[in-house]
């Protein structure tokens, strides 16, 4: 028998139980559908911190005081306090270096920023002018700080847009005075809207210049040197050469941090790409289950349509003939099933994308296609069983008994 | 009918077909299985980390400096120009029902020793630490009463740090060298572990006083407080924010209490919990489907069976309860089915890697018996209706 006829016939068996034959696709559509959402969403919580990442910079490299000798801590849990300070001179020794573009150096801290009666806790960024480009920020209005030696400590600041709506209203700020700590400040710039980003926010943060910045804090410390690489290619090259010549200015103790934003990158990546992983094989049980009932229906078939066989057998068809027709049939259901899964994943997929923006949510080929491989392989898996049974049948036996 | 007929008549249908009834059951219990054998996960992950965070005791109130809500990380630990000070931390000890104070600075150390160095955390705490933070000492003690402004050089090692610098030998009484400054050994902790990532046993502790100095800095970044495990967390917590506010003019400080960290711990645990129970359900669905299509079969093939019975007298109530009976029995027992074999990968699992937390969620098992049960109903009600509907004189002809 021809493939082609094979698949006519298990269609028209298919077609002739349409209710039967809707219901294990739509067992199969669930769990297809289930696979591809998951890993849509998961795909999306990935596009949505590679987002965020490729916002905080491009090919950062980041410079914080302290090491730690013990490898299970995260870098991000280094406090930053260390007992060998990384100081304004060191962000300056590092800016000379071959393949660096652009050095900003950043000191964190939170300060009551006051105007007239009004008055509030905010984010204190201390850096430099390189600090908008690095960090990828965008103002609104006026300029950034200005272009100048790092120790410099000009008493002028920029605002994040929440900051100065809280403080001027629904206009103005831009060239007035504010007061952060003991100390005034005229602003010259307010940020654009830019939203959280990593946890963190912008929009409710004021940034002076480092100078001023770390004589508000009272350190000599930085937090964090940010340093931009020429290019990709740089990244590496400019790590090296940011350890060795911070150590030879440290006396030679490389009591410092280097890390490249990648290799931040590459941790997060395999974190959400195994939790991807995990949550599309808890989902993918349900394929299983679907194959169960393909093969409990089929069971049914194959006893429902004894007679049918034993005349296939009667007028020749061989064993094998009898299996594939079998077979065909499961594959066109769970193919159907597949198919429709797709379609529902996909749908909810773009739900997600209406609903949230910001979540680039959407499956993977690699994962699609692995549902429907996993979907038509359990199919057929399933159906091994029945269509064996069908195979076996006595011609004689099988249109005798009633 | 009698309920004993019913019984009867159903588990009678049910074992004619014995393979088929086995493999519907088995869509269910597959179900249940991965939703209790995933609820155990969760919940075992839910308690680990629960008694990660409370191993300290839930009685502590944590200040720290600086007053941003909506950050997730507090940023004020790292600069302010508010600082707390050790004197806040002194003040906060004299108020009533506060067993221990400690003030807390950390930050990053090398520490040398006659030929070794190491980097470690450094840990500037107060004297009361070792009661605050449940702290036990392996051999000598843990930092003098000495006065917090102008503590002895004293530091305690944890027991990676001491093991790494001395070898495995005795560290009391010996002198190591922190950024420049000579400090004699007086005691070692038992090792604690790591917890979140933070290796808790590569750590030094000396006098928060000369951490401070170390650091270069004015303020501690957390002060810790320990209160009677009867007085009422939330006035503690208000008198030390009555006392800092007065200290130091405005509420330029975060207090939070270990009670309201572990609760919001636990909420976020427990969403996750239901969010794996959720995933396991999918296949509990795909199971009900299973169902579905076997009791439609099972309508069209029994239809002379039901129109003789409706023909003899039966009511429509009977038979949708002869189908619906069907459903439950064959959701129940893959339930049952499901949930001992849940329960025995769960138990197998915690025997065999006991690393791994596994805890049985018992709410959750009952909550996926009853689904599962509930799901062959709904099941049920169509192909039941389907049956019940049935014309007795139609259902005999169809023979």
């Amino acid at each position: 028998m021809k493939i082609a006829d094979t698949f006519r016939l298990a269609w028209s068996s298919l077609a002739s139980q349409p209710g039967r034959s809707a219901l294990i696709a739509l067992a199969m559509s669930i769990g297809v559908g289930a696979v591809v959402v998951l890993t849509a969403l998961g795909e999306g919580a990935k596009g949505y911190v590679l987002d965020q990442f490729a916002g905080l910079g491009t090919h950062l490299v980041i410079v914080l005081p302290g090491r730690a000798e013990t490898t299970g801590s995260t870098p991000g849990v280094l406090s930053g306090q260390s007992t060998r300070d990384l100081t304004l001179e060191d962000a300056e020794a590092v800016r000379h270096l071959r393949g660096v573009v652009r050095v900003a150096p950043l000191n964190i801290g939170v300060a009551q920023i006051n105007r007239g009666s009004l008055s509030r806790e905010v984010v204190v960024l201390g850096s430099n002018a390189d600090l908008l480009d690095i960090r990828h920020m965008k103002l609104s209005q006026g300029r950034f700080l200005p272009v100048g030696p790092m120790d410099r400590a000009t008493p002028v600041c920029v605002l994040g847009e929440q900051v100065r709506a809280e403080l001027f209203g629904a206009s103005g700020g831009l060239n007035d005075w504010v007061r952060l700590g003991d100390r005034r400040f005229r602003v010259v710039g307010i940020l654009g809207g830019q939203g959280q980003q990593m946890g963190f926010n912008t929009d409710e943060s004021v940034v002076v210049p480092v100078a001023a910045a770390q004589q508000l804090f009272n350190t000599a410390s930085l937090f964090r040197i940010l340093v931009e690489a020429e290019g990709r290619a740089a990244v590496e090259p400019v790590k090296a050469a940011l350890t060795a010549t911070l150590k030879t200015r440290h006396e030679n103790k490389e009591d410092v941090t280097v890390l490249t934003q990648d290799a931040i990158l590459a941790t997060f990546d395999k974190i959400l790409t195994a939790l991807t992983l995990a949550v599309a094989g808890i989902a993918g049980i349900s394929l299983g289950v679907a194959g169960i009932l393909i093969m409990n229906v089929m069971l049914v078939s194959v006893t429902q349509r004894r007679h049918e066989i034993g005349l296939l057998k009667a007028l020749g068809a061989p064993s094998a003939t009898v299996r594939h027709l079998f077979l065909a049939e499961a594959a066109l259901m769970a193919t159907m099933g597949a198919i429709g899964g797709l379609l529902l994943g996909q749908l909810a997929s773009a739900g997600l994308r209406g609903l949230y923006p910001d979540l680039p949510a959407a499956a993977p080929v690699w994962a699609m296609l692995a549902a429907v491989g996993t979907a038509v392989g359990a199919g057929l898996l399933f159906a091994w069983l029945p269509a064996r049974r069908a195979a076996r049948m006595e011609a004689a036996q099988a249109l005798a008994r009633r | 009918m009698l309920i004993r007929d019913l019984i009867f008549l159903t588990s009678g249908s049910l074992t004619s077909h014995p393979l088929r009834s086995v493999l519907s059951a088995l869509g269910i219990a597959v179900g249940v299985a991965a939703v209790i054998l995933l609820t155990a996960m969760g919940e075992g992950l839910h308690s680990f980390v629960i008694n990660q965070f409370s191993q300290f005791g839930t009685h502590l109130i944590a200040a720290t400096p600086g007053k941003t809500k909506t950050h997730g990380a507090e940023l004020g630990m790292f600069g302010n120009t508010r600082p707390l000070t050790i004197d806040d931390a002194l003040a906060l000890k004299r108020l009533p029902d506060v067993l221990g104070v400690s003030p807390m600075v950390q930050g990053n150390a090398e520490i040398t020793t006659a030929g070794r160095a190491r980097r470690v955390t450094l840990y500037g705490v107060g004297p009361e630490f070792e009661a605050v933070y449940r702290a036990e000492m392996a051999s000598g003690r843990f930092l003098p009463l000495d006065d917090q402004r102008a503590p002895r050089a004293f530091a305690v090692m944890g027991s990676k740090a001491s093991a790494e610098l001395f070898g495995g030998a005795n560290p009391l009484g010996k002198l190591i060298r922190v950024g420049g400054q000579r400090y004699r050994v007086i005691g070692e902790l038992k090792p604690k572990g790591q917890m979140l990532g933070f290796d808790l046993d590569d750590t030094v502790f000396i006098p928060t006083a000369r951490a401070l100095e170390l650091f270069n800095r004015d303020g501690v970044m957390e002060i810790d407080v320990l209160h009677h495990a009867e007085a009422p967390p939330e006035r503690v917590e208000a008198d030390m924010r009555a006392l800092l506010m007065a200290r130091h003019g405005s509420e330029d400080f975060t207090i939070t209490s270990q009670k309201k960290q572990l609760e919001v711990l636990d909420s976020v645990l427990s969403v996750l919990t239901f969010a794996v129970a959720a995933l396991g359900s999918i296949s509990l669905a795909v199971g009900g489907v299973g169902i579905l299509t076997l009791m439609t079969i099972a309508v069209s093939e029994r239809t002379s069976e039901i129109g003789l019975l409706t023909a003899l007298g039966a009511r429509h109530r009977q038979i949708m309860a002869m189908f619906l009976g069907e459903a439950a029995g064959l959701a129940a027992l893959g339930g049952l089915a499901g949930l001992l074999l849940g329960l025995g990968i769960a138990m197998g699992l915690a025997g065999l890697v006991p690393a791994l937390p596994v805890r049985i969620a018992w709410d959750y098992v009952l909550t996926a018996e009853i689904v599962a049960v509930s799901i062959g109903i709904l099941a049920g009600i169509a192909p039941a209706r389907r049956a019940a509907k049935l014309e007795p004189v139609e259902a005999l002809r169809a023979e």
